[in-house]
């Protein structure tokens, strides 16, 4: 099935944040929580790259990653105390981006 | 089955990588120059932060320092307000003694440049500090050999001095310092002792390079009310009184020696370390946020390398996707044999970019004579860089091969 204009839009958008919070994986307020906390970051920047991948292929298991690193993430941030304007404003637009992609959701592939 | 699928996507990528050596060897420069770029700012950052820090902590972090001039340089700073205060004197020293409740020791400082004469050996610009007796409560140093001053001999003045363990080295290369007399500014002096080696400080506050004296003894080269030799007043709270608490004491009991009205602006300051550290906290946000945007750029020029280099390697292999999976291989296996293959790539360039740092640094620590080390968590910093940029930069071609129709794929030519 053809990938509808919004997700494609949805997964643009997706790779620019990639483009844009990776770099903070190794930014020295992250680097100051811990030794593992680059790693772990680094992780959950993966992820939701690979979902949006995922996303753009139009499959089911982008979608599921989307969630799962979206709620990793914001539970990162709240543990390591990361509240900030851009948590609210990122988070905002997941939450609109989730509602868009779960509107989807049965029309996606379910294989790998 | 995992692992034995992992492994087996690892083998494929091993043999991708030794079979096209110079093309494999160009596109993990690229991340090797990144990881190299960023550890080794943060590295570079990390040491010259300790050596500060180390120095600062020497300053001590429960002593104020009474002085003429504020440490707190701000935009508005009134510098003419401080032009005509007095230097803290000697004589203040007792008063503060009698009427300070909340100080552990109290002692007094002050310093200056001279030239320092054992028989044919000189050394110039040595920094002569005059103390009084308390020094050695609020100042940390170790002696390698000898003694300290007698409350006796710091009080009458006596000729005696320790000496810095450089100052020693220059001094008496092939003898022992002890009981010789040497001479600061034309005066002669005893050593009774040398005070155990530092190292390297990037404040210039080791007490390698220094000779100290009884003050008594100091006033008689050292012009004691000239702010050149920046008279001192160090006083150390004691260990149940905050630096804070201290500080109103000290105001109070200041304003009372220096005889100001009530009104009138204090002409002292007293400055304490941390001060040092909030400005020092400023500069190294500010280096380690240009490494950090540096060596970003860097890491995502190699992460566009390496993820060019798995397009060119799909397209080249696109026929034996066709066969592999023809003959039964799963998208996953696919997936992970391309993504094996970036993030194997990544790490090795990560690996020689670390080890570049290191080899870096160590020569640095040589030339430098200061503590650069490529510590534990930049070496995990590095790795997880590279294997993300791997992941990253990896996964897409990696991804749009396992979704190759075999029929199409064996079809390429």
């Amino acid at each position: 099935m053809k990938r509808p204009r919004i997700i494609s839009i949805i997964c643009i958008l997706g790779y620019l944040s990639v483009l844009f919070t990776f770099p903070q994986v190794f930014s020295p307020p992250i680097k100051k929580l811990g030794v593992f906390m680059p790693a772990i970051y680094g992780i959950l920047v993966s992820a939701h790259f690979i979902a949006c991948v995922g996303i753009w292929y139009f499959k089911q298991w982008g979608v599921q990653l989307y969630l799962m690193a979206f709620f990793a993430k914001t539970l990162f941030y709240l543990l390591t105390d990361q509240i900030g304007l851009s948590l609210y404003v990122g988070s905002a637009f997941s939450v609109v981006f989730m509602f868009i992609l779960l509107r989807h959701y049965p029309k996606m592939n379910p294989n790998l | 089955m995992v692992f034995v699928l992992f492994k087996e996507s690892l083998l494929f990528a091993w043999q991708s990588l030794i079979s096209n050596k110079l093309r494999s060897f160009l596109s993990l420069l690229g991340i090797t120059i990144g990881i190299f770029a960023i550890i080794l700012v943060f590295t570079i950052v990390d040491g010259l932060e300790s050596n500060i820090r180390g120095s600062i902590q020497s300053l001590g972090n429960n002593v104020v320092y009474i002085q003429k001039w504020p440490w707190s340089f701000g935009p508005d700073y009134p510098w003419w307000k401080y032009m005509n205060r007095p230097t803290p004197e000697y004589s203040e020293l007792a008063e503060l003694q009698k009427r300070c409740k909340s100080t552990e020791a109290i002692a007094f400082r002050l310093g200056a440049r001279k030239t320092i004469k054992y028989r044919s050996n000189s050394i110039q610009n040595a920094v002569v500090a005059g103390i009084s007796h308390g020094f050695y409560k609020i100042k940390n140093f170790d002696l390698s050999e000898g003694r300290y001053f007698t409350q006796a001999e710091t009080d009458a003045g006596y000729r005696l001095v320790l000496i810095g363990a450089s100052i020693a080295e220059g001094l008496f290369p092939n003898e022992d310092p002890l009981g010789k007399e040497i001479h600061i500014a034309g005066q002669k002096a005893t050593v009774i002792g040398v005070i155990k080696k530092e190292g390297e400080s990037l404040l210039g506050i080791s007490f390698d390079y220094q000779v100290i004296t009884p003050f008594n003894f100091a006033r008689y080269f050292m012009d004691i009310r000239s702010e050149n030799s920046d008279p001192t007043i160090y006083v150390k709270a004691k260990n149940n009184v905050s630096n804070a608490e201290m500080m109103d004491e000290l105001t109070g009991v200041m304003r009372g020696i220096r005889k100001l009205k009530p009104m009138a602006e204090p002409d002292f300051a007293l400055n304490e370390t941390s001060l040092l550290s909030q400005g020092f906290d400023v500069l190294f946000d500010i280096i380690g946020t240009a490494g950090w945007i540096i060596g970003g750029f860097s890491i995502l020029v190699g992460g566009f390398g390496i993820a060019n280099i798995m397009f060119v390697s799909v397209r080249e292999r696109t026929n034996l996707i066709g066969i592999q999976k023809s003959l039964g291989a799963k998208n996953i296996f696919i997936l992970l044999q391309f993504l094996s293959e970036s993030v194997l790539l990544s790490a090795i360039g990560g690996f020689f970019g670390l080890l570049l740092t290191y080899i870096i640094t160590t020569l640095g620590q040589g030339a430098m004579g200061m503590d650069i080390t490529l510590s534990s968590s930049n070496i995990i910093l590095g790795f997880t860089i590279s294997i993300l940029i791997g992941i990253i930069s990896g996964f897409i071609p990696a991804y749009s091969a396992s979704q190759l129709d075999p029929v199409e794929a064996i079809r390429t030519n």
